[in-house]
């Protein structure tokens, strides 16, 4: 209990700091973020009085006052779910994170899953039958995906899914792609909800089809070095199942070491979005990574950087938690 | 020995494995007939092939190994390498149990030992009642001396070495197997749980009337407690007998050089050298007899004819063209 304790101060202390170092890097970073702004504004047509009095209005702090002052007053503002304004969208950051984050724990959580659940199962199966046709089919398979950019493949995919076969194809509005069809009412209809179905159905291809070849890799690997382990030649000398072997000998030791890359993917939920969800204009965090670095929407930026600081401290802290739980070997330590 | 039932019966039985440099053959047309109700002790040098033969009893290879001939026929009928999958897992375990050199490694370290105990259980008998399992692991875990209900409900790493290889011994017996082999049971522990150790096998045997394989290096043990004793040099048997006879008479000029080289019987054959000379490399064993390189008595014939496993008497065999005229006194 202890323990768990001090991994949740860990945590929290982790998240302080990287909202420490957001705020510094914004305040003193060399090209001062608020010039930047203010330059921009002006040059969409501003003057610069009605500029700066704009960048105030988007940045949770007073640019002129003392530095700790400052610091103070962002930090009450992140405390108080006031992250500023976006220059792009006129809108609060908060509001933009808290539309785009279901978006895209939807779209990545589900794609993870299946990519894990693939990549355990072909993994296992491709360790059995090590020198097999699957097995070398795989080795080319995922040394080719991991040559090909992600976007080149679920570009791929929307031009072959889509466009060619035209099993994703709308005749009014070309290749499937955002979130659902803007003609109909969100809502918890039926006909809507199958539509966010049907338009994450090419992004979570694009997104399995570029990791769970990892999956696998990592899978038969583990899987061989635990077909090495003595208690797997032991618990068949004991007569046992086929089937109780596979599962809770073989499977469940191999897929310990998985956990901690599970927890990685996990945390990267956010920044590992960034390709899919621009090349398939989807209203996830990652859409809004990449809009606002190529908008400079500073204040996004760093909404957008805490969305990620936290989801990987979390799921690192969830993964430590859940690993004592399915490894009995580092309870105690 | 009065009774002379074969329980388990091997015939040229070759193991090989595939590495890097070719074919290793680990176990080469070993022949050897295990008494019913008997302790049989198999001694040899590391490496010579005891672990890879003990699993090879059980139809167990290794991923890149494979049996390449021979037969295990266990007590008198049941052909195990012809054994239907289903009937294969009947046999271990049920007939034959084993204790592994790796004991310490023998359980899966997610689950925790009265789920092993389970599993061994229902994969033999159905509609056993998880209280049935429990009583009879008791049993046997008050029988190692262990105080079964720590025990039970701890995982692997929690145990001791000593602590692991006694659990293992009472999952050995869960089943009431026929035979029980057990390879190098005492070597990873210290004097004092050896000892220990050696004194509850032989309450057990008294117990169950287990027929035992017992692989060691320590000739005291096998003193102490084999009534035969099996030489195993470069994956096959070169000589058996009682144990007074291997000790006091041998006939294998290599089991004359491993006894001369240790100052007395109380001696561990792991810890020195035998003989002048590496072991025989098992990618490339010499033509006719497999000692021929090493052994001061090797002649012609030697090199080229390799020697059987011949009878002597009722209970022991011998390897060597010469054992008839040579003298070693
Ligand atoms: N899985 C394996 N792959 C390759 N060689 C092996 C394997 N297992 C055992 N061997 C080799 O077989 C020979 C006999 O090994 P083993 O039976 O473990 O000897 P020991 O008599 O010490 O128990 C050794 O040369 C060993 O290196
Ligand atoms: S057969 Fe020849 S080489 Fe082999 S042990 Fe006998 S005498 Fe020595
Ligand atoms: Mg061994």
């Amino acid at each position: 209990m202890r323990w768990v304790i001090r991994r949740l101060i860990t945590a929290a202390i982790t998240i302080f700091a990287s909202i420490t170092i957001v705020f510094f890097l914004i305040r003193v970073m060399p090209g001062n973020p608020i010039d930047v702004m203010v330059a921009q504004l002006i040059m969409q047509g501003l003057d610069p009085e009605e500029a700066y009095r704009r960048v105030l209005a988007i940045v949770p702090f007073v640019p002129t006052d003392p530095l700790w002052k400052q610091y103070i007053d962002y930090m009450r503002g992140v405390l108080s779910g006031d992250l500023g304004r976006s220059i792009l969208y006129a809108a609060p950051v908060t509001q933009i994170l808290i539309y785009g984050i279901p978006w895209t724990v939807f779209l990545i959580s589900i794609s993870l899953i299946i990519s894990f659940s693939l990549g355990i199962v072909l993994g296992m199966y491709i360790a059995y039958k090590r020198g097999g046709i699957l097995d070398r089919f795989f080795s080319v398979f995922s040394s080719v995906t991991r040559a090909i950019p992600p976007y080149v493949i679920a570009v791929l995919v929307i031009i072959i899914l889509g466009v060619q076969l035209k099993l994703f194809w709308d005749p009014y509005r070309g290749p499937i792609i955002g979130p659902y069809d803007p003609r109909l009412k969100p809502g918890f209809t039926l006909e809507f909800i199958s539509s966010v179905f049907y338009y994450a159905t090419l992004p979570i291809l694009s997104y399995v089809l570029t990791t769970f070849g990892i999956w696998v890799l990592q899978m038969k690997s583990s899987t061989v070095s635990v077909l090495g382990e003595y208690y797997i030649m032991a618990a068949e000398a004991r007569g046992l199942p086929e089937r109780r072997i596979v599962i809770s000998y073989v499977g469940r030791n191999a897929i310990l070491p998985l956990f901690t890359s599970l927890a990685i993917a996990i945390g990267h939920i956010f920044s590992g979005s960034v390709f899919i969800e621009t090349v398939f204009s989807y209203p996830g965090i990652g859409r809004y990574i990449s809009a606002s670095i190529g908008g400079r929407d500073y204040m996004v930026i760093s909404g957008c950087f805490l969305i990620i600081t936290i989801a990987v401290v979390l799921s690192n802290l969830i993964a430590d938690l859940l690993y004592s739980k399915l490894d009995p070997r580092i309870r105690f330590r | 020995m009065s009774q002379q039932k074969v329980i388990i019966s091997v015939r040229n039985l070759t193991v090989e494995f595939r590495v890097p440099r070719g074919i290793l053959r680990a176990v080469d047309g070993l022949d050897l007939d295990v008494y019913e109700g008997e302790v049989l002790g198999l001694v040899g040098e590391s490496g010579c092939g005891k672990s890879v033969f003990a699993h090879a009893l059980l139809k167990l290879v290794d991923i890149n190994g494979y049996i390449k001939s021979g037969k295990v026929i266990f007590d008198g009928t049941k052909d195990v390498y012809s054994l239907g999958k289903k009937e294969l897992r009947e046999y271990r375990w049920k007939d034959v149990a084993l204790i592994f050199q790796g004991a310490f490694n023998s359980l899966n370290p997610v689950m925790k030992v009265f789920d092993h105990m389970v599993d061994t259980v229902l994969a033999h008998e159905k509609n056993v009642s998880s209280e049935e399992i429990k009583k009879r692991s008791i049993e046997l875990l008050k029988m190692v001396r262990l105080d079964p209900e720590t025990v039970l409900g701890r995982y692997p790493h929690e145990l001791s070495g000593g602590m692991k290889q006694r659990t293992v011994s009472a999952m050995a017996l869960l089943l009431r197997p026929k035979v029980l082999i057990l390879d190098e049971p005492t070597s990873a522990l210290d004097v004092l749980t050896q000892k220990f150790f050696i004194r509850i096998l032989k309450d057990l045997r008294k117990e169950f009337g287990l027929t035992m394989i017992f692989i060691t290096h320590d000739l005291a043990t096998v003193a102490e407690i084999a009534d035969r004793v099996a030489i195993m040099y470069g994956g096959t048997i070169v000589e058996i007998g009682n144990v007074e006879d291997i000790f006091y008479r041998s006939r294998h000029p290599y089991t004359r050089a491993l006894l001369n080289a240790i100052p007395s019987i109380v001696g561990d054959i792991s810890k020195l050298k035998p003989l002048p000379g590496p072991l025989p490399d098992p990618v490339n064993p010499p033509p006719g007899c497999g000692f021929h390189p090493r052994c001061p008595y090797a002649i012609q014939i030697c090199r080229e004819v390799r020697p059987e496993l011949e009878r002597i008497d009722a209970v022991s065999f011998v390897a060597c063209h010469r054992w008839r005229e040579l003298k070693f006194d």
